[in-house]
């Protein structure tokens, strides 16, 4: 089998062999697979610099089964400038991209969510925002969209102010003081999720607690590296802080 | 037939080796048993001989065999500057065009999101420590121009800054004899972004 001209972003690069690279790659039209780039490290080659995250390109490849060939790779455009902070939360990205998505299915309302959040933080100052609303659109994309227009029992109304515990597969309940399950979060952030619009400081804090909960059963309870790795830079600077 | 234990465990040492798979350390155990059972003696020699002598240096936790690297240890280099890089290759790369006359300080690695390598396994403590005590006025960033080397040296910078201590990146464009037209688009936009003044 031979495709060409996909849309893709790479997600991950290892180095293979003296000059090759494996790559794990997001195409719009064949969703995640993993390619081999042969000589891409070589100083002459085609695709040198160009093989990298936040990348966007068009990739062609030849091969079936579970590692294709790399046969032609153009830029779109330029690297997606992220500095700072933003490339770590970049790369959030790409790992629930990786862990998440099964190779060979395609997703291109996802990619197409995927190509708008990393524009998203290049711009925007709510990164925050961004990883949120891109987990709820990862979770419905995967068949486990959040209830967040109702309350999980008889279809109840949402009230804004009413705290509710959220139970996976049942939805957001009503806390009545004995169930201690679920992630207690207020109906304005349940609404705001759905509109996906979440601007104050308590929605953004219930919101990555709930998705926080609800990843973590699609992850098998496994750690997200990205994650980590943020949290040891923070407290990395808080130490050293002068 | 099935191999002899000794020559399977063999075959599994070598497979330890980057890049080499079960095909190659195979053709490397066959090779060294058949044909260079001398060459393999000398592999012998020179692994067990590094093993016992090459250690970390303390200064810039590159390989060396005394406590401090020929580098640090010298006198004619400018303990003022400190360039900081990824791994001894890069170091070496360095040492090898000759232009740089300050010290090293060597991360063995970069910050790897993905892969979950963190300040810790680029040995950032023993940097921070290193900078704290030493003469040191300015901090080149050496690290590779790739998401992770740029989030390291990001990561660096900020740290570094806090410090009254100039922080540089080295700057990244065109190649020395390179024309504009063969050089890819992700250079050039780095050339001209990054232009001086004339």
């Amino acid at each position: 089998m031979r495709v060409e001209q996909q849309s893709a972003f790479v997600l991950q690069a290892r180095d293979y062999r003296e000059t090759s690279l494996l790559l794990e790659v997001f195409t719009r039209e064949h969703g995640r697979l993993g390619l081999i780039a042969k000589g891409a490290k070589r100083a002459k080659s085609p695709f040198r610099g160009l093989l990298a995250p936040f990348q966007p390109l068009r990739i062609g490849w030849s091969g079936k089964g579970e590692l294709g060939v790399v046969t032609g790779v153009e830029a779109v455009s330029s690297t997606l400038p992220l500095a700072g902070d933003r490339i770590f939360f970049a790369f959030y990205l790409n790992e629930l991209v990786l862990r998440l998505l099964h190779r060979h299915d395609a997703h291109q309302k996802l990619f197409d969510d995927y190509c708008l959040s990393l524009e998203g933080l290049l711009v925007d100052s709510g990164w925050e925002s961004i990883l949120r609303i891109f987990e709820k659109r990862l979770l419905a994309e995967l068949g486990y969209a959040l209830l967040l227009d109702k309350t999980g029992v008889r279809d109840g109304e949402l009230d804004a102010d009413t705290l509710y515990r959220y139970i996976p597969d049942q939805g957001p309940v009503p806390v009545n003081g004995q169930e201690s399950q679920g992630i207690l979060l207020h109906g304005s952030t349940l609404k705001a999720l759905a509109a996906e619009s979440l601007q104050d400081d308590e929605s953004l804090r219930e919101a990555k607690q709930l998705m926080r909960s609800i990843l973590g059963i699609y992850l098998n309870g496994k750690p997200l590296h990205s994650r980590r790795l943020y949290q040891q830079i923070i407290a990395f600077r808080n130490s050293v802080a002068v | 037939m099935a191999d002899p234990q000794l020559v399977d465990g063999l075959k599994r040492a070598l497979s330890c080796l980057p890049g080499v798979g079960p095909r190659s350390a195979q053709r490397m155990a066959f090779h060294l048993l058949e044909r260079d059972r001398e060459g393999a003696q000398q592999i012998v020699d020179a692994l067990s001989r590094a093993l016992e002598r090459v250690r970390r240096c303390i200064r810039c936790n590159s390989f060396s065999e005394q406590e401090m690297c020929n580098i640090c240890a010298s006198p004619k280099r400018d303990a003022s500057q400190l360039c900081i890089v990824e791994s001894p290759a890069d170091m070496e790369a360095l040492e090898k065009a000759a232009v740089f006359g300050g010290m090293y300080f060597v991360l063995m690695g970069h910050l790897s999101p993905l892969d979950g390598l963190g300040p810790d396994d680029i040995g950032v403590d023993r940097l921070l420590k290193l900078v704290g005590k030493n003469e040191i006025k300015e901090v080149i960033l050496a690290t590779n121009l790739t998401v992770e080397g740029e989030a390291t040296a990001h990561f660096l910078a900020e740290l570094l800054q806090q410090r009254d201590i100039v922080v540089s990146r080295i700057a990244h464009g065109v190649p020395v004899g390179g024309e504009l037209e063969y050089t890819d688009g992700g250079t050039l936009g780095h050339a001209l972004t990054g232009r001086q003044e004339i």
